[in-house]
């Protein structure tokens, strides 16, 4: 265990072994993987990234796991140059890292949760848990499954099975909790303290939160070895977009960026209807006031995020800044990313795309500059939220007549 | 007996209330608050509550039904 020597609280420092805790005993505080950098700058190398597997593993020299064994094809998605929306945007180099295509179950949770399985795993646990209707119940029921590991999937019971159906495909037991999602919060973590099962974004968090690191260090690398200037993510815990930052600040640290590279400025992006890092930044407080999400945003809506302090601290170091959208402005921006780029996003991908432009509009951006924004989520896995907002078909009979005027006349040169 | 670590989030117009000292007279739990920010118009604790799982769950339902917010440490954890 050479490249990592503790778990240290963000708050007080105070060191822990490195075991599934997450909370300092102390201060309360989050605890977070301290790394050895001095010893893993004498063992990683770009080259050693490149001969790497075409996966998030080629960064292990800077990942909590010894011995991945989970999610060994995450990561390592496309950073597809946004020529279309650039020019709609007015920007020249804007880049889509697309989280849309992460393998197995199309969202950015498959790296997170490859890391948190991998290490519960090396723990020595046998069974998996996590509380989610969406991407992450989807990717830790997925992983799970090809792990061989026990699964057990808590939710509020007054949602409909059909919502799970992209989880209940890989077997895990779900547990329906006969309250809303504060109940099953609160069971959650009780149950997480009191069974030896690896939840993941609970006792496991340490660890689970580092794997979106490595949507730093790809970007970094797919840019040939340089930071964007600015980067657009979403703030849903906070986690997240702390975990790029942190990623970025890492792999310089190392060695693998320049001494000189500059740090990009980070930009957040929430929906309006669940927007508690948002308005704890323009009000300049250190503490979030949780709120009740009422958004079409549902994977990014959090009401009470544990890393939001972090991020509204990241945003200030970084020189950055953070917007909101609207429900509306949301579906344009899924649109707008499949009309211009051909990628279909949900809605925490909808919201980015509307926040970076509105931040395009604002001009916070030289045209030039290099700006990444990333799409966390697949569109295909909540269609129902574009029910009424896009074409409907042009119907007609099947004569040529028709086609001609209904058709030719009313598309082409159109 | 069982613990949890719990943060409370008092509203503006309860913050003038002793409902952690009713709490204690009124289910058989002990508080140990770890972190606090208290304020004219602000007020959440970080504590840990320890007692049987049963009482731990009534005096949450207790607080609940006062007006505090009451949530686990680690925040919301579950996402849609």
């Amino acid at each position: 265990m050479a490249k990592i020597k503790a778990l240290k609280c963000k708050e007080c420092g105070r060191e822990y072994p490195v075991e599934p805790l997450h909370v300092c005993e102390f201060c309360f505080g989050p605890l977070e993987v301290e790394y050895d950098y001095d010893e893993i700058k004498k063992n990683i190398s770009r080259d050693k990234i490149k001969k790497g597997p075409v996966s998030l593993w080629r960064y292990v020299d800077l990942l909590p796991v010894e011995n991945p064994t989970v999610g060994l094809n995450a990561g390592f998605t496309p950073l597809v140059k946004a020529e279309n929306l650039g020019k709609e945007l007015g920007l020249n180099n804007l880049y889509i890292k697309d989280d849309s295509v992460n393998h197995p179950t199309l969202s950015f949770k498959d790296r997170v949760v490859a890391v948190a399985l991998s290490k519960a795993k090396e723990f020595g646990f046998d069974t998996a848990a996590c509380a989610s209707t969406g991407n992450l119940a989807n990717s830790v029921s997925a992983l799970a499954a090809s792990a061989g590991m026990n699964c057990y999937v808590f939710i509020p019971s007054n949602l409909e099975t059909n919502k799970i159906i992209g989880s209940l495909v890989f077997n895990p037991v779900v547990v329906a909790v006969d309250g809303n999602y504060d109940d099953v919060n609160r069971l959650s973590s009780e149950v997480a303290n009191e069974f030896g099962w690896a939840f993941v974004n609970i006792n496991l968090r340490p660890f689970y939160s580092e794997g979106s690191k490595t949507l730093a260090f790809e970007v970094a690398e797919q840019l040939g070895w340089k930071t964007p200037d600015a980067v657009v993510a979403p703030l849903a815990s906070g986690s997240l977009y702390t975990k790029i930052w942190k990623g970025f600040n890492e792999f310089k640290k190392v060695g693998i960026l320049e001494e000189n590279e500059k740090m990009p400025r980070m930009y957040g992006a929430q929906a309006l209807g669940c927007s508690p890092i948002y308005k704890a930044f323009k009000e300049g407080r250190d503490w979030i006031t949780p709120e009740k999400p009422d958004t079409i945003a549902k994977s990014i809506a959090i009401g009470n995020p544990a890393d939001g302090p972090y991020a509204v601290k990241v945003t200030r170091e970084s020189n950055g800044d953070m917007e909101v959208a609207t429900n509306e402005e949301i579906i344009e921006g899924i649109k707008l990313l499949a009309r211009t780029e051909g990628i279909f996003t949900e809605t925490a991908g909808g919201t980015t795309i509307a926040v970076l432009k509105k931040f395009a509009e604002k001009g916070v951006f030289d045209k030039d500059e290099v700006v990444v924004a990333y799409i966390t989520g697949n569109g295909y896995k909540t269609m129902e939220v574009l029910e009424g907002h896009l074409n409907k078909p042009i119907h007609i009979k099947p004569t040529l007549a028709e086609f001609k005027e209904k058709v030719v006349g009313q598309t082409i040169n159109k | 007996m069982t613990g949890m670590k719990l943060k409370l989030i008092y509203p503006e117009e309860k913050i003038k209330e002793p409902i952690l000292s009713k709490l204690c007279k009124t289910f058989d739990v002990d508080i140990n608050i770890r972190k606090a920010n208290v304020q004219e118009n602000i007020g959440w604790l970080e504590l840990e509550m320890t007692g049987d799982e049963s009482e731990i769950e009534n005096a949450i339902k207790w607080l609940q039904q006062q007006g505090v917010e009451v949530s686990p440490l680690e925040g919301q954890v579950f996402t849609e």
